[in-house]
């Protein structure tokens, strides 16, 4: 992290390397265009090298920064662009077959991401889905099913537990 | 907010899914309170924890070099810099310290020494009050000579908008290392505001807007002065105040700049 916030290029790289891809998956999971996941990308890059200095590792993983700044600027970005019809959800493609090095790490999140969706219900995918890879607010997927705000908040609380609960005590990257 | 409610909305705000206004409070909340911070910290893991569920896609070659571009590009330009040089960091340690004589020496002394004189109960709130408030001021300013040097302080002067009287200064503190602080001091309210109130002070930045706080009939003194201050989780581009009153009417604003000098409050 103090090569990113010198703005060292070889720790740049080391970081592109490893989150790079996964950064941009999500970025076009979510807005739907390769054009869109570029500017994402590079948007992450940036807003950590800004706040590099208050990423803390004591209080979490650097993955789970990183992908939480990839996702907060994706929504903000779906949100603001009214009109644009959001993305089609797909949670699960196939794997790659022959990962390099610097992918494994990253598949190993994975692995940990698709035993977490393994334990959801075929509902509760639906609804993380919807309020993660469609930046729907519970407010929204309450309206649309016609169901109490309450009951989709403590549904979306359930199945958050759940997803933490799937890999507990498994100790990531 | 109570950690009841702060609570209720941590899902949502792991999944991204509360308003600007609502994840600005979690957040100011989850600063003070350990407890909720733990929650939404596995929230956000769980939240996290499902980005890597997509599927892979493989972005350009050419990213990795405009990525690097774009971050080497970033560190050149000073005005993107988050961390000021050491040259800016003196400056802005002189501008803090007068800032704060100004502030406790007039404006902000004499604002807690009336309200402290309404009553002894009042007056022992205030003086807890006070002495919060001058604890708050020691560790930024310790942070400022000793802590990290990417501190980053922003002084402005208030001026009226449309109605006409009145002034004041605003201080924001944009850390690293500790809570970013927005300071507001309005002062020489004309007292046909005071049928106005409450002023509501706000902060304009890349974001919309943040509330520093408002200030009603007993926040102001007999001369028309009164402060607001609050912590925020990050207050970057946060660099003009709006104050307003009851009415929607801008009261006084003024933007924040970077300066080693500051209007000092009248008495």
């Amino acid at each position: 992290m103090e090569g990113l916030l010198a703005g060292d290029d070889d720790a740049v790289r080391a970081l592109y390397a490893r989150y790079g891809r996964p950064i941009y998956s999500l970025g076009y999971r979510l807005l739907g265009t390769r054009e869109s996941a570029e500017e994402l990308t590079q948007d992450v890059f940036l807003t950590a090298w800004r706040k590099a200095a208050r990423f803390d590792p004591t209080r979490g993983r650097l993955s789970t920064w990183l992908m939480t700044i990839a996702h907060n600027l994706a929504v903000d970005r779906l949100r603001r662009e009214t009109g644009v019809s959001r993305p089609t959800l797909v949670l699960v493609d196939e794997v790659p077959d022959a990962p390099g090095l610097d992918e494994e790490a990253v598949l190993i999140e994975r692995d940990a991401a698709l035993r977490a969706l393994s334990s959801l219900t075929e509902a509760e995918r639906r609804l993380v889905g919807r309020a993660y890879f469609r930046g729907m607010t519970a407010r929204e997927i309450a309206e649309t099913d016609g169901i109490p705000l309450g009951t989709v908040k403590t549904r979306l609380r359930s199945a958050m537990i759940k997803v933490r609960k799937a890999n507990e005590g498994k100790e990531l990257l | 907010m109570t950690c009841t409610a702060v609570r209720d909305r941590l899902t949502e705000h792991a999944l991204g899914g509360l308003s600007a206004r609502d994840a600005t409070t979690v957040d100011r909340h989850l600063m003070w309170c350990a407890a909720c911070r733990k929650e939404a910290g596995e929230l956000e893991r769980a939240s996290a924890t499902l980005a890597f569920a997509v599927a892979p896609n493989d972005p350009p070659e050419a990213l990795e070099g405009r990525v690097v571009e774009a971050v080497r590009h970033a560190v050149a330009d000073p005005s993107r810099r988050h961390t000021p040089n050491p040259r800016r960091s003196r400056l802005t340690l002189v501008a803090a310290l007068a800032a704060m004589l100004a502030v406790l020496g007039t404006g902000w002394g004499a604002v807690m020494a009336n309200r402290a004189a309404r009553s002894d109960q009042a007056a022992q709130r205030e003086a807890i009050r006070t002495q919060s408030a001058l604890e708050r001021w020691r560790t930024m300013v310790r942070s400022l000579e000793f802590g990290d040097p990417a501190n980053e302080v922003l002084l402005g002067t208030l001026n009226p908008g449309n109605i006409a009287g009145g002034g004041g200064s605003a201080l924001t503190l944009v850390s690293p290392t500790i809570a970013d602080m927005a300071i507001v001091l309005v002062e020489g309210v004309p007292d046909e505001l005071r049928e106005h109130l409450p002023l509501t002070v706000r902060l304009r930045g890349p974001e919309g807007a943040l509330m520093v706080g408002r200030i009603d009939s007993d926040g102001l003194d007999d001369s028309g002065a009164g402060t607001v201050t609050r912590e925020f989780g990050d207050l970057s581009g946060y660099d003009t105040v709006i104050v307003r009153d009851v009415g929607g009417r801008v009261v006084l604003h003024g933007s924040m700049q970077t300066r080693a000098t500051v209007t000092s409050p009248s008495p």
